[in-house]
């Protein structure tokens, strides 16, 4: 313990005595291969700079790419050299830093999350890489950085799994979830928990398992498409030149004779079966291996990933709900995706996809996971309450303003510019798909309210059920912009620590939308409802009905 | 305080209408499209001076209970939120320069979600600093992560 008291916060250095802390540990000496590594791709800029100096120079230019390339290798030693963790009964600590020194330290009970990474690099060695989120919207996450992958899965059995009830017992439960649902702990023990139960400590159950086929939703989504795209311009610099270095510049080039409407189709066709392959590749990058478990513990781990492998723990007593998503894409093919609603994953994480407790893949499948984490048939499967007619005619205002301002736009054109009168034919398309889009939007809709849950939703191009558990409910907004409130409507977001922080019932009926709310949370609401009558006259200026008139 | 805000923020916009008269090159000795511009602009900006602080006045109002607090705000759009005392997890008292100057100050209370911080503006000093203290007391009686 002498390495402690010059880092130490004092508080949580004299939290405990002395003789009952465990030793720091420090990272996998392996990362020393990483590191460097690592350290010599962030510096390739550098890198680049200094073997073009180097070329110009002729002499001493050796000297200096070896001296940026030592600073590099030094500063991933140091990096590792300098960065110790350990894990107390109550609180993990991490140290790192040589000039400016930091000590993070989280309560034990606050870790919701648990994510093991393993990039190729790390793979190749056996290591990963060890996330801990932790309650809140904190930015600042623990990163191990890295540890043996048989390590790593045990520190999340000991983070995760390690429940004591004298560490849980006086946290206050989220309201409705009982303490006595806690898990028991597994090993009296305690502290050689983590030790003992190992991979195979408690029961898995398995949830979900990949199935190659399912790559076939990967062109269907949004994303997938986009990823593709991105792949597909960065090869697109590299396959350009090699047309022009190639006989296949020939080939093109012969296209030329052709009708152009058949250049135009080959394209065309090309080009969607080029995306489809790329996205499907992207989606095997993502998805790979997919496998949801439920362990005894009460977490739900995800595994997934081709070439980094990616293993996230998600403690079910933190779950607020799932989103059911569905693309466009994978509505047409009855399919479907599923995310978790948590707490403990950063923004960051949900981007990079970290709660996802279902790939894209057949809607049955996916339905019957969602039922699975989710312990409420009726939020997942209910009847939506539609939101009436005025939400409907709101629909279909805002999906034709546009189309006629561009149909309108693009007959101006041709009246004033002389264009050809196909621009105007053109330009008129986006009438045609006005009623389709606005009844889509109006059908998808919807809200419900469960014994448990609260279910709103929405969307066309990407529709989403958010299934949200009613106590993960933290607060509300009703939202009314000019035109809302003069025909009654509002958007009644419930805000949440969890997932997207808040869900959206749109366009509800003023009225409808308080009810929902006050259902969800009568204490809450109910002082103001009672008040907010006598309010009406105090307000000339606004001519909808009060909360709860 | 709006209505200096407002003022304030068309002061800047009158800078660019300047800005634009002098550096105009291709002017032909024209001054018609300036004065048309400005002209437009003035009587939408004396309107908007006028208006939205009224309105905006009367909007907003805000209440806390034992149990919760209420905020209600805007003006053409607007936007009412409530929240659980037992949820705050923040209770921030800011003053920026204007409201220094008029001896205001605004309370704003965030709970755990990212998505929902209750503000309410232009308290004079002294309540402001009572609601933090009230707010602060009710918080810390509460037991619980606000999660």
């Amino acid at each position: 313990m002498s390495g402690s008291a010059p880092y130490g916060d004092p508080a949580t250095a004299q939290a405990l005595p002395a003789d009952l802390h465990t030793p720091w540990r420090r990272l996998d000496p392996r990362m020393l291969l990483i590191h460097p590594v690592q350290e010599v791709i962030r510096f390739l800029p550098a890198l680049v700079g200094a073997v073009i100096v180097g070329q110009s120079q002729d002499s001493g230019g050796q000297w200096f790419e070896l001296a940026v390339l030592a600073v590099a290798v030094g500063v991933g030693v140091l990096r590792w050299a300098t960065t110790r963790f350990r894990i107390e009964a109550d609180q993990i600590e991490l140290r790192k830093g040589l000039v400016t020194k930091q000590l993070i330290a989280t309560p034990a009970d606050r870790v919701r999350t648990v994510d093991v990474t393993a990039p190729i690099f790390h793979r190749l060695l056996g290591l990963a890489r060890v996330e801990i989120g932790t309650a809140g919207t904190s930015r600042e996450r623990l990163v191990l950085d890295a540890l043996p992958l048989a390590q790593a899965r045990r520190m999340r059995e000991e983070l995760i799994h390690r429940r004591k009830v004298g560490v849980t017992g006086d946290l206050p439960a989220p309201v409705g979830a009982p303490v006595a649902d806690l898990p028991p702990p597994l090993n009296p023990a305690g502290e050689q928990v983590g030790e003992q139960v190992g991979e195979q400590g408690g029961t898995e159950t398995q949830l979900l398992r990949f199935d190659p086929r399912w790559m076939l939703f990967a062109p269907l989504t949004l994303t997938g498409v986009f990823s593709a795209l991105a792949i597909f311009s960065f090869a697109n610099q590299f396959v350009q030149r090699y047309l022009e270095r190639t006989d296949l510049g020939g080939t093109v080039d012969t296209l030329g004779q052709h009708p152009i409407w058949l250049d135009v189709a080959a394209g065309v066709v090309g080009l969607v079966v080029l995306v489809s392959a790329l996205a499907v590749i992207g989606y095997a990058l993502q998805f790979w291996g997919f496998r949801l478990t439920r362990h005894s513990g009460g977490t739900l781990h995800v595994t997934r990933g081709l070439i980094t492998t990616r293993e996230t723990s998600i403690e079910e007593r933190r779950l607020r709900g799932v989103e059911l998503g569905q693309p466009l894409g994978l509505r047409v093919a009855h399919g479907a995706r599923l995310q978790a609603i948590t707490t403990g994953l950063s923004r960051k994480e949900r981007d990079r996809g970290s709660s996802w407790l279902a790939p894209p893949a057949p809607r049955a499948v996916v339905d019957a996971v969602a039922a699975q984490v989710v312990d409420d048939r009726e939020a997942l499967t209910a009847e939506l309450t539609p939101h009436g007619p005025v939400a409907r005619r709101r629909r279909w205002t805002r999906a034709l303003w546009p189309a006629l301002l561009v149909g309108a736009a693009g007959w101006g054109l041709v009246v004033w510019l002389d264009l050809p009168i196909w621009v105007g034919l053109v330009a008129t398309l986006p009438l045609l798909t006005v009623p389709p889009l606005a009844n889509d939007r109006y059908a998808g809709l919807g809200h419900h309210l469960s014994a448990h849950h609260l279910v709103v939703q929405q969307g066309t191009f990407v529709r989403r059920r958010d299934v949200l558990a009613r106590d993960g409910v933290i607060g509300w907004r009703v939202h009314q912009s000019f035109f809302q409130r003069r025909v009654g409507l509002a958007h009644v977001l419930a805000t949440t620590a969890a997932g997207k922080q808040s869900y959206t019932a749109y366009d509800v009926p003023l009225d409808a939308g308080v009810a929902l709310a006050l259902a969800v949370d009568p204490e809450l609401l109910g002082p103001f409802l009672a008040r907010a009558s006598g309010e009406r006259e105090e307000k000339p200026l606004d001519p909808t009905p009060r909360i709860g008139a | 305080m709006w209505v200096t805000e407002s003022i304030l923020g068309e002061l800047v916009l009158l800078a660019g209408q300047v800005a634009w008269w002098i550096f105009d090159d291709t002017s032909d000795g024209s001054r018609t499209p300036h004065l048309l511009v400005g002209a437009l602009w003035l009587v939408v900006a004396v309107a908007y001076s006028a208006v939205m602080p009224q309105w905006r006045y009367r909007v907003h109002r805000w209440e806390t209970t034992p149990t919760a607090v209420y905020t209600q705000r805007g003006w053409l759009s607007q936007e009412r939120r409530i929240a659980p005392i037992s949820r705050i997890q923040t209770v921030d008292l800011s003053r920026g320069p204007l409201s220094q100057l008029f001896r205001l100050a605004s309370v704003t209370v965030t709970t755990a979600s990212a998505a929902g911080p209750l503000r309410i503006e232009g308290l004079d000093v002294e309540d402001a600093r009572r609601l933090v203290d009230e707010l602060t007391e009710a918080t810390v009686a509460e037991t619980g992560d606000a999660t």
